[in-house]
């Protein structure tokens, strides 16, 4: 007995609900169904992630290979380099798993543990950015050099992390198809982390502008964004035709 | 409700079935059909609904074999798909139009309980005390909201974990646990007080 009443017994619930009912037998269409089917081939559990993350990476590559890269890169601390290189990497990666790979055992992604990952690898870069940013004086650039202001830099590197981000968002939403059918903002939200990742471990080689205030509005920032997008795209796209229209609309706008 | 030997024979039908043996798809009925008709039965309080859903269910997941990953539990799974071919007819049926009768008037539609009996018959309490008892438990459901009745159907009446319940439902650990304790707490408020009075 508390003070907000007698206790039940919460095996009626059961009872309630129909618990123990008997099915009624398949209807002729399923069995239609099952009596014509053939052998399928089943996803992996990293398929996905394999073929988001080849697909995604050929544009960041293909951008560090043929550079242009940042004038200050070789006045760096290597360790800071490599430091900040490999955090932008494992957030991008934990957040693609997060995304795309489902539990031992499980056949869906978890759109809470999704979510959570992305969370925290935004606010672990948040952090990075805003207390171990470093500039070479002299060397590195400051946005009134191109007459540009804040703004304009942050537009430009935003811009950037928005193409990189989008084709994972894309690949992302086909692997994804018929897959998450509720959670999918979370889902969304962890790819598009992953992609703005990605495009901020690009922007790490190939920004000259080493402010604090750019790094942590214009990089991170960049990511939040992508991860907002991807919330967003997973929550409104019902099928591949949408998703088609979503790039097409980026490309056409020059994102 | 869902132990490891229960998941692990469901993982080797369902691994049968995705080879094409149409017996296994038969066995998976026979495994997850009633339970998946009683959680859709508690979402939609509707009998009739819950078993074309239960139909339309188990056609998604002849349809999404193919995504299944060999090996894993898919009890979660179908129970996900159930979920959302429920929210859909949910949708549907707010979205449909109020049919009126001659006089403008919204038509009478025959009305079920929801364990399938009609709602103008009215058993005798005293002849079966645990359906009156379903038949309040039911009614304080029916009351819960939405977020709430599935966390706890899922929870308390299913079994199923609160991570499980947690994907299936799209929502994260702790909201469920916070939705089922509430409507815990609601119903144990309305039930409660009433087995007393």
């Amino acid at each position: 007995m508390t003070d907000q009443g007698k206790d039940f017994d919460d095996r009626v619930l059961g009872p309630a609900t129909g618990v123990g009912a008997k099915p009624p037998a398949p209807s002729a269409d399923l069995l239609r169904a099952v009596e014509g089917m053939k052998p399928v081939r089943t996803r992996r559990r990293f398929g996905a992630v394999a073929v988001v993350a080849l697909v995604g990476l050929v544009g960041p590559v293909i951008a560090l290979v043929r550079g242009p890269y940042r004038r200050d890169l070789s006045g760096l601390p290597v360790g800071w380099v490599i430091a900040a290189s490999a955090l932008w990497c494992a957030a991008f990666a934990v957040s693609l798993i997060a995304a795309l790979v489902p539990r031992r055992g499980d056949v869906l992604p978890a759109p809470s543990r999704a979510s959570r990952v992305a969370a925290a690898a935004i606010a672990a870069l948040g952090l990075f950015a805003l207390f171990a940013t470093v500039d070479v004086p002299g060397v590195s650039m400051l946005p009134a050099e191109r007459g540009w202001t804040l703004f304009d830099s942050c537009l430009h590197c935003i811009g950037t992390v928005a193409k990189v981000a989008v084709v994972f968002l894309f690949v992302g939403l086909l692997a994804l198809r018929r897959l998450v059918p509720v959670g999918g903002s979370r889902v969304g939200m962890a790819l598009g982390a992953a992609g703005g990742a990605m495009g901020g471990l690009l922007l790490v080689f190939i920004c000259p502008f080493a402010t604090t205030a750019h790094v942590v509005l214009a990089h991170v920032g960049g990511v939040a964004l992508a991860a907002a997008a991807g919330a967003i795209l997973m929550r409104v796209t019902a099928g591949p035709a949408i998703a088609f229209a979503l790039l097409g609309l980026a490309l056409a706008s020059g994102c | 409700m869902s132990t490891e030997p229960e998941a692990r024979e469901a993982a080797e039908v369902m691994a049968r079935y995705c080879r094409g043996d149409a017996a296994a798809f038969h066995r998976l009925y026979a495994l997850l059909a009633a339970r998946i008709l009683a959680y859709l039965t508690g979402l939609l309080g509707d009998r009739a609904a819950a078993e074309d859903m239960l139909q339309l269910t188990f056609l998604k997941v002849h349809e999404a074999r193919s995504t299944y990953v060999l090996g894993a539990n898919p009890i979660p799974w179908i129970y996900t798909i159930a979920h959302r071919t429920c929210l859909d007819e949910i949708r549907k049926r707010k979205r449909s139009r109020v049919r009126l009768s001659k006089d403008g008037e919204p038509a009478a539609e025959p009305a079920a309980h929801i364990t399938g009996v009609a709602a103008d018959v009215h058993p005798d309490p005293a002849d079966h005390p645990d359906r009156s008892a379903a038949a309040g438990a039911l009614a304080a459901l029916a009351k819960l909201p939405d977020n709430q009745r599935q966390a706890l159907i899922l929870t308390k009446v299913h079994g199923r974990s609160v991570a499980d319940a947690a994907m299936i439902t799209g929502s994260t650990p702790g909201a469920i646990k916070q939705r089922a304790h509430r409507a815990y707490v609601t119903l144990r408020q309305v039930l409660g007080r009433k087995e007393v009075a």
